[in-house]
């Protein structure tokens, strides 16, 4: 492909393609900005304003005033998600991949099925159990069920990746005289950096934009993420669309900057493994 | 690997998910007891710098207990309540849209007013029927709604209609279509899949004569084909199909529209309306207002293990439907007072509501006619029917035939 | 996705075993996580639930009966048939659509690695907007896409409210709220094909579809497989998107197993838990049956 050559017009030219599709992709992310800036009166107009003539700030006033607390709790959720993912995840992945335990494959395979149960039955699961246990509303409770979304997905990446780091340099740690645990923790994983790199940007982002959970599991109490700020706008006969909207643009903005900061590690870390056979 | 290194593997293994489970479970929140009080409410909106949550508080304090509070979404509460009933945990006070208060009632999952001592002599009997079951009161209504048509003056100037004259349906009808020959719009309304969506088409059903046990007979026929026929001929727009009652006030609000079947709460949307509105109540097929359904929302004392709770529940219970304090609440809310009294204070401060009022006089609760937990069945049937008219799958007669057959 | 073990590092039998120690705790974590709700679900689905047994206990045991219920429903068919068609077309479109995509941003311009970034934002939104803002710009009155149509003089189209487009209209919204997934992992998985190859086959004269053909696609396969498996998971139990544009209808028209269960078990004010839990189940068995049949062709491939 066209990599060694210099930027030439032609190149130029497919940014011009590139922007285009980006646009198109991004349309409808352009119109939830739209129409958190449109009043309630222009929600509905036909033909829909393009551009928020008359366009009003009054719900990003309430969303400033009101959901940077949220803001917070999100950021912590996400952390604990990603912690708690990346240790339960990066030790399975070492195993799967490089000790071929008896029943590996099995396991594998369950992992993989537990997260076809439908969202809605887990959290319902979790809701029973949460109400037995008093962990309703409390900040662990969100983070493990959140680590359900992303741990499989994690085992998968880890499995893909660690069978990629050669049995030469497992081998050399062994004559060295390092047990299990110091080879995955002194050799596997620095080399599997991207790795943990990529499932932890997964993880975080996945939490950072869960809904279900959050709704049935932290929707009462101090500690709610700020997808469940959306709530706020949200009566028994009456939604704030605007408001609704503008908390959206305000969520999406840090997971946006995380994940253009992050996308060099993703890119070489997510099938690393999986490609070089 | 020796045995030792392998154990001390496992053991970190284990630990990891001693800590991840003991963490989660050392950090529990105290159970309610001593002198904390739980109640759930479907009004997240409310923040806890709201007057609501602040009307709540006070009431603790006259209890003597604290009062903490949650506020779901409603659509989850059902279930919620549900969980935590199955559970043993259900909240002291809970509130609930009203016809939820008779599955609720059902389970087992409520207190009955013989139980926990409430005083509902003052409610309105038509309102307080919505939470009534066989002969037994399950809670107390906090404020009341219903629906009726808002309209839009210009547009009703213009194309000539006085909108006193609408009370029929044979009225309405020709309104509508002066109103198109003017190059405006004419009805928009809420026809979504959900209970909403038989909220908003029970006036028209009611109003054709027709009763929630024959959901084919002829009057509901006539109903359902004057929405369906209003689709055909442009009179209100294909988006109703989906439409919330949110949403359809939205349309309405762009000023496009003559008329907008829409309930109470809107009252505070429609003063920020950029034009003259009005609101008529919904005519009957044959003239005079048809009978809505009632909405709005109640108050009641689920079952707990000790019953010895009871009697503060109580107090924040009848705290919470004072006379005072239901004026604050329903006017926070734009709700419609369940008491006489209040809502004559109510029309007092703000002579627009009399319609309103009136309107609730004359409401239904959907729960009534002794349907109870068959309602909820039966008003599924009915919105499917309605979607598969509205949509043109079937014809008003065959939707019907079929939600008759599935509400058995 | 578990790896073949290439013959170098060797592991002792006792060795395999001790294993077991690193998948402890994701293997408890599946038992605390996982197993419980699924067997609340299954007690929910071989029991005679009502509301009030469902909270003062005793359904008595009904077998099977909910299951026949549910299939004898005529909604089962059509929510099969759906639920087939949906996640057939969303993972058909997206994996195509997210595999040009990342062909092209796999090559390098001006702006190359910003847009592709920027592309994935659709991804970070709560399910509840996203939806909202599909069935906004959908809208038969009110929404932009028939306001263009109308522009190039197409009449409008009831996406949302019309038996013969609901189920394209939530197809289209989840196709496009898959394809920055796909792109992400597609593009990695051709960052990982060594350059030299395209080099070498470029000597050769290749163009570039002979190219695509003979190294790209072949060298992805697994990255492909892993894509596409993840996509199917996720598509199967999509019920959030469907309920919030067209709640299944008009006319069940847009019902799927997932929108289904959720309707008869939570959707009504009274639910009907026995039943919704046995469609959940079903759907779970599907997802299973879905997953054995990747398991089975990727072992035919290695071997």
């Amino acid at each position: 492909m066209t990599t060694t050559t210099a930027p030439t017009r032609r190149t130029w030219w497919k940014t011009g393609i590139g922007l285009v599709l980006t646009g198109l992709m991004l349309f409808p992310v352009y119109w939830m900005i739209n129409v958190s800036f449109t009043r309630d009166r222009d929600m509905r107009a036909s033909p829909p304003h393009l551009f928020p003539v008359d366009g009003t700030v009054e719900g990003y006033r309430a969303v400033f005033d009101q959901q940077l607390p949220y803001l917070g709790t999100s950021f912590l959720v996400g952390l604990g998600t990603v912690a708690l993912t990346v240790a339960l995840s990066a030790p399975a992945g070492y195993a799967l991949a490089k000790l071929r335990p008896p029943g590996g494959r099995a396991l594998s395979f369950l992992l993989l099925t537990a997260q076809m149960i439908p969202g809605i039955i887990m959290a319902m699961g979790f809701y029973a159990s949460y109400l037995e246990l008093g962990i309703l509303n409390t900040l662990p409770g969100l983070i493990l069920a959140d680590s359900t979304l992303a741990v499989p997905f994690g085992v998968l990446i880890f499995t893909a990746f660690m069978s990629g780091v050669p049995d030469e340099l497992l081998q050399a740690a062994v004559v060295d005289g390092a047990g299990r645990l110091r080879t995955f923790w002194s050799v596997v994983l620095p080399l599997s950096r991207n790795a943990v790199v990529t499932v932890s940007l997964f993880a975080f982002l996945w939490a950072w934009s869960d809904f279900v959970f959050a709704s049935t599991l932290a929707g009462g109490g101090g500690h709610q993420p700020i997808t469940l700020g959306i709530y706020r706008y949200i009566g028994n006969n009456n939604q704030q669309w605007n408001a609704i909207m503008a908390t959206a643009v305000v969520a999406s903005v840090p997971a946006a900057v995380l994940l253009v900061l992050a996308q060099r590690y993703v890119s070489t870390g997510i099938t690393a493994g999986a490609v070089k056979d | 690997m020796t045995a030792t290194s392998r154990r001390r593997c496992l053991a970190a293994a284990v630990a990891t998910l001693v800590a991840l489970a003991g963490g989660a479970c050392s950090s529990a929140d105290e159970p309610s007891g001593g002198g904390s009080y739980l109640v759930w409410d479907p009004y997240p909106q409310f923040a806890d710098d709201s007057a609501w949550v602040a009307l709540l508080r006070k009431c603790g304090e006259g209890a003597g207990v604290t009062v903490e509070r949650t506020g779901y979404d409603t659509t989850d509460l059902t279930n919620k309540a549900l969980l935590a009933a199955q559970q043993g945990n259900s909240p002291d006070v809970l509130i609930v849209d009203n016809p939820v208060i008779s599955t609720l009632a059902e389970a087992g999952a409520l207190t009955t007013t013989d139980e926990n001592k409430l005083d509902v002599t003052t409610m309105a009997a038509n309102l307080l029927a919505a939470g009534q079951r066989e002969g037994r009161t399950y809670g107390v209504p906090i404020g009341a709604n219903t629906l009726a048509l808002y309209y839009h003056k210009e547009v009703l100037a213009a194309a000539g209609v006085d909108p006193a004259t609408i009370t029929d349906w044979a009225a309405l009808n020709s309104a509508l279509t002066k109103v198109k020959a003017k190059g405006k719009k004419g009805i928009t309304f809420s026809a979504i899949g959900t209970e909403e969506g038989s909220f908003q088409f029970l006036p028209w059903f009611w109003g054709a004569g027709a009763q929630l046990t024959a959901l084919d007979s002829p009057p509901a026929v006539s109903a359902l084909t004057l929405w369906a026929d209003w689709l055909r001929q442009g009179h209100a727009p294909n988006s109703v199909i989906n439409n919330t009652q949110t949403t359809s006030w939205q349309e309405f609000a762009t000023g496009d529209y003559a008329f907008a079947e829409n309930g109470t709460w809107q009252l505070a949307n429609a003063e920020k309306l950029g034009f003259g509105y009005g609101i008529i109540a919904i005519p009957a097929r044959a003239g005079g207002p048809a009978p809505a359904p009632t909405g709005g929302e109640f108050v009641s004392v689920p079952v707990q293990r000790d019953t010895g709770r009871y009697a503060t529940s109580r107090q924040l219970v009848t705290c919470l439907t004072s006379a005072d304090n239901l004026l604050a609440t329903d006017t926070t809310l734009s709700y419609v007072a369940p008491v006489t009294a209040v809502q004559d204070r109510q029309v007092a401060a703000d002579p627009k509501l009399t319609v309103w009022v009136e309107a609730v006089r004359a409401a239904k609760g959907r729960t009534g006619d002794n349907l109870g937990t068959r309602y909820p069945k039966i008003s599924e049937s009915l919105w499917t029917g309605v979607q598969s008219a509205l949509s043109g799958a079937k014809t008003p007669q065959e939707a019907l035939a079929a939600a008759q057959r599935t509400a058995g | 996705m578990a790896a073949t073990v290439p013959p170098g590092y060797r592991v002792s039998r006792a060795g395999r075993w001790s294993a077991w120690a690193f998948l402890a705790p994701v293997t408890g974590y599946l038992v605390i996580c996982y197993a419980y709700p699924l067997y609340r679900n299954v007690e929910l689905s071989l029991r005679e639930y009502t509301v009030r047994s469902f909270v003062q206990g005793g359904a008595p045991f009904a077998g099977l009966d909910n299951y026949r219920t549910a299939l004898a429903d005529p909604t089962f068919g059509p929510a099969l048939t759906h639920t087939l068609v949906f996640t057939v077309a969303s993972l058909v479109l997206q994996f195509t659509i997210g595999m040009a995509l990342a062909l092209f941003f796999h090559q390098h311009f001006p702006l190359s690695r910003t847009l592709r970034a920027v592309i994935l934002v659709p991804w970070l939104l709560p399910l509840i907007v996203s939806a909202s803002t599909w069935s906004w710009l959908l809208n038969s009155d009110a929404g932009l896409v028939n306001a263009a149509l109308g522009v190039v003089g197409v009449d409008p189209v009831h996406w949302l409210t019309s038996p013969r487009w609901s189920l394209v209209s939530v197809i289209i919204a989840n196709v496009w709220i898959g394809v920055p997934f796909n792109l992400v992992v597609l593009h990695s998985g051709l960052q990982a094909i060594p350059a030299e190859l395209y080099e070498a086959s470029a000597l050769d004269g290749a163009t570039g579809w002979q190219r695509f053909r003979s190294i790209t696609f072949p060298l992805l396969r697994p990255v492909s497989a892993i894509t596409l498996l993840l996509g199917l998971i996720y598509t199967l139990k999509v019920f959030d998107l469907i309920w919030i544009m067209t709640r299944g209808g008009p006319a069940d028209s847009s019902t799927t197993l997932a929108t289904w269960s959720y309707r008869l078990g939570f959707g009504n004010l009274l639910p009907r838990f026995g039943p919704g839990a046995a469609v959940g189940n079903l759907l779970i068995v599907l997802a299973l049956l879905a997953g054995l049949g990747y398991l089975r062709r990727q072992r035919r491939q290695q071997s």
